[in-house]
């Protein structure tokens, strides 16, 4: 039977934790209590390891405990702790000004559908999202919803009963048989079934994509909607994932957070050295394998082009297929001169347009069935 | 309920029982699993590829020891790979023999018929065991709520033959990369240990154990240049594994020492992608060399 104190100790330290933002339920407590009780409490390095080991489960946690110990038991310094409540309401300070102009940010109440002429219907899809009015923007928002809602999709090795399947279900089979005597009169079969495939979404928000921005982050909140698989991150000057953000039922509160987060928006574009961070740190945890990619810039890479081309090879070798939004290419007048687009293009699958809601139909056409790279 | 067999009394226990298994683990992980054991709870490891997650397993099946059984994860595995299933070719040779009477279903689905999958083996085992459900994270999220039943309860329902309970929980050893991240509720249920990359002396011990006969020289060598080439920008980093097979290499081509000439033969065993290999040949080959040396000669 473990000692009061040792209790006294994890629960005191247990609020330590929940303060600095590491969730810790009764069941991991008592766990850590019967640790302790297992372990030599004179070696203080057994203690840590009893209590990380019982009380964290995430690899991002642990620089978190780390401080949270040195605080705790070895009354180190305490390094200021950047708290949950804290971080917040910087966010929702930052995030204050409206995203979208002159809209309250509220639903309409009536929730009314899109009701438009035909011609409104196309006036609306052809508009460029930076000229549009806040009513506009909003129905421009229902409309990439709806998009958005078009995944690719690959085969799962997963079988599930479907009568027009290619494998017999044997299970069913042996089953069914029985009722005749051991004969299959009824055939049982099973098929491979489709699953979404892994789509991740690299969305540029410096300065000079501002005006696609709000829209973009828009059909990424959307994307980030329907179900899982799905991953999206922010760049700028450096990169952030911006997927639990966006997995927010609220539109709204999921851009004012995403848009904080971009702290670097309005700054200039470190593209190759973004797409670095996203090799290094996702693409060796293997998120970008098999994956479809999607990279929305313009393609105005500030620092290193070279940089651009050789982390594009990498992100393409690990991917199933690149696609590559730049809003700039709606003019038909544009040419890929910006130095970072002409270094990323050969490594790209499709390059598309995203300046209006007509490119993003094209775009959710393109993932819904698109090709193995270079198979095509 | 079964009571646990202390097979070790204290960490120091394990820990040297690892040793001779020919494993040796740093202090974290050797505490990690020495919870593990005393409060019958799965231990999930990560960590970078190679830093010895899976052997980890396999050398505490040896320390205690226990029978190894391994489920090794991939997407699409399902209940008739990792469970159970029923031997269908057996059950109509069955129906067919018995042609006149008739086959009830209990008879069907009997034990006999049953083909026993790596989860039913290690619960309905009568040895002590050490369950390795390897690179849990492959497994797609249905397998893993499965999973979380079978972990918090060490029992399996099958319709036909009722519900098998454990009768010795077995140690179970989660690995992951982190392809993506487990289920909340599963790593609820089991311990957390992040293995890192060993420190050098640690290295060179596992060096000079695993591959006998080494020139001490030489394993340091080894050691401290695949250190060197850890803290390049690489994309994928050498393990502890990578060390191990190229220190074997080296040690087969008779060498005392490393040089460049040597290194560039071999270096194909330590980094595996041609972009790696590209980025550390010429100066940057022959600093990490002359680093290397400079350091095992210390």
């Amino acid at each position: 039977m473990p000692g009061a104190a040792i209790v006294r100790h994890v629960v005191t330290f247990g609020r330590v934790l929940r303060e600095v933002g590491i969730e810790v339920g009764p069941g991991r407590a008592a766990d850590a209590v019967r640790g302790l009780g297992a372990v030599d409490l004179t070696r203080q390095e057994d203690v840590y390891f009893t209590l990380r080991q019982t009380l964290v489960s995430r690899h991002d946690e642990l620089e978190l405990f780390d401080r949270a110990f040195v605080a705790w038991f070895l009354r180190g310094p305490v390094a200021p702790l950047v708290r949950e409540k804290q971080r917040r309401e910087q966010v929702e300070k930052v995030a204050g000004g409206a995203l979208v102009p002159g809209d309250d940010g509220r639903e309409r109440p009536d929730g009314a559908p899109l009701e438009l002429g035909a011609s409104a219907h196309e006036l609306l899809r052809e508009k460029d999202f930076a000229e549009m009015s806040a009513e506009e923007f909003e129905r421009a928002r229902r409309l990439l919803a709806v998009l958005a809602r078009t995944r690719p999709r690959r085969t799962s090795r997963r079988r599930t009963a479907d009568p027009r399947g290619d494998r017999l279900d044997m299970r069913r089979l042996i089953r069914q048989s029985l009722r005749c005597g051991g004969d299959p009169v009824d055939q049982a079969w099973k098929a491979r079934k489709t699953v979404p495939r892994k789509l991740v979404v690299l969305c540029d928000v410096s300065g000079s994509m501002d005006a696609y921005a709000r829209a973009l982050l828009l059909f990424l909140h959307a994307l980030v909607g329907t179900g899982q698989g799905v991953e999206a991150f922010g760049f700028g000057t450096r990169l952030t994932r911006v997927t639990p953000d966006l997995a927010t039922r609220d539109p709204e509160a999921a851009l004012a957070k995403a848009n904080a987060i971009a702290v670097d928006w309005g700054s200039g574009t470190r593209i190759g050295a973004s797409l670095k961070e996203f090799n290094d740190l996702y693409g060796r945890r293997a998120l970008s394998r098999g994956a479809v990619i999607v990279v929305v810039s313009d393609g105005w890479e500030r620092e290193d082009n070279e940089l651009v081309a050789r982390e594009m090879a990498k992100l393409a070798r690990a991917a199933y297929a690149v696609v590559w939004v730049n809003p700039l290419k709606g003019d038909p007048n544009y040419q890929p001169l910006a130095g970072g687009m002409r270094a990323a293009l050969p490594f790209v699958d499709r390059f598309l347009p995203g300046h209006n809601i007509a490119s993003f139909e094209e775009l959710a056409g393109v993932l819904e069935g698109i090709d193995r790279r270079h198979a095509a | 309920m079964y009571a646990p067999d202390v097979a070790f009394g204290t960490i120091d226990d394990l820990e040297t029982a690892l040793r001779e298994a020919e494993y040796l683990p740093d202090r974290g992980l050797a505490t990690a699993l020495f919870l593990s054991l005393s409060l019958e709870k799965p231990l999930l490891l990560e960590g970078e590829a190679g830093v010895g997650k899976t052997e980890s397993a396999k050398a505490l099946a040896r320390a205690l020891p226990a029978r190894l059984i391994r489920l090794q994860c991939y997407e699409g595995l399902d209940v008739s790979h990792a469970v159970y299933e029923w031997n269908y070719p057996r059950q109509l040779l069955h129906i067919r023999a018995a042609q006149e009477g008739t086959v009830s279903e209990d008879e069907l689905f009997g034990p006999e018929f049953l083909i026993r999958r790596p989860l039913l083996e290690a619960i309905d085992s009568d040895e002590q065991v050490v369950l390795l459900i390897d690179e849990v994270d492959r497994a797609d999220e249905e397998f893993e709520a499965f999973l979380l039943e079978i972990l918090s309860d060490f029992q399996i329902t099958i319709p036909e033959l009722g519900t098998i309970k454990a009768r010795r929980r077995p140690a179970v050893v989660l690995t992951s990369n982190r392809t993506r991240e487990l289920h909340d509720a599963l790593k609820r249920r089991a311990l957390f240990h992040w293995i890192g990359h060993p420190s050098l002396e640690r290295e060179v011990e596992i060096v000079r154990l695993r591959v006998p006969g080494i020139p001490e020289r030489l394993a340091a060598e080894a050691a401290a240049f695949v250190r060197g080439l850890r803290a390049l920008d690489l994309a994928k980093p050498p393990g502890v594994a990578e060390t191990i097979d190229w220190a074997q290499a080296l040690g087969a081509l008779g060498r005392e020492e490393i040089d460049a000439e040597v290194v560039e033969q071999t270096l194909g065993s330590v980094l595996k992608y041609r972009e790696d290999i590209e980025a550390v040949r010429d100066e940057t080959l022959t600093g990490l060399i002359e680093e290397a040396r400079a350091t095992a000669s210390r």
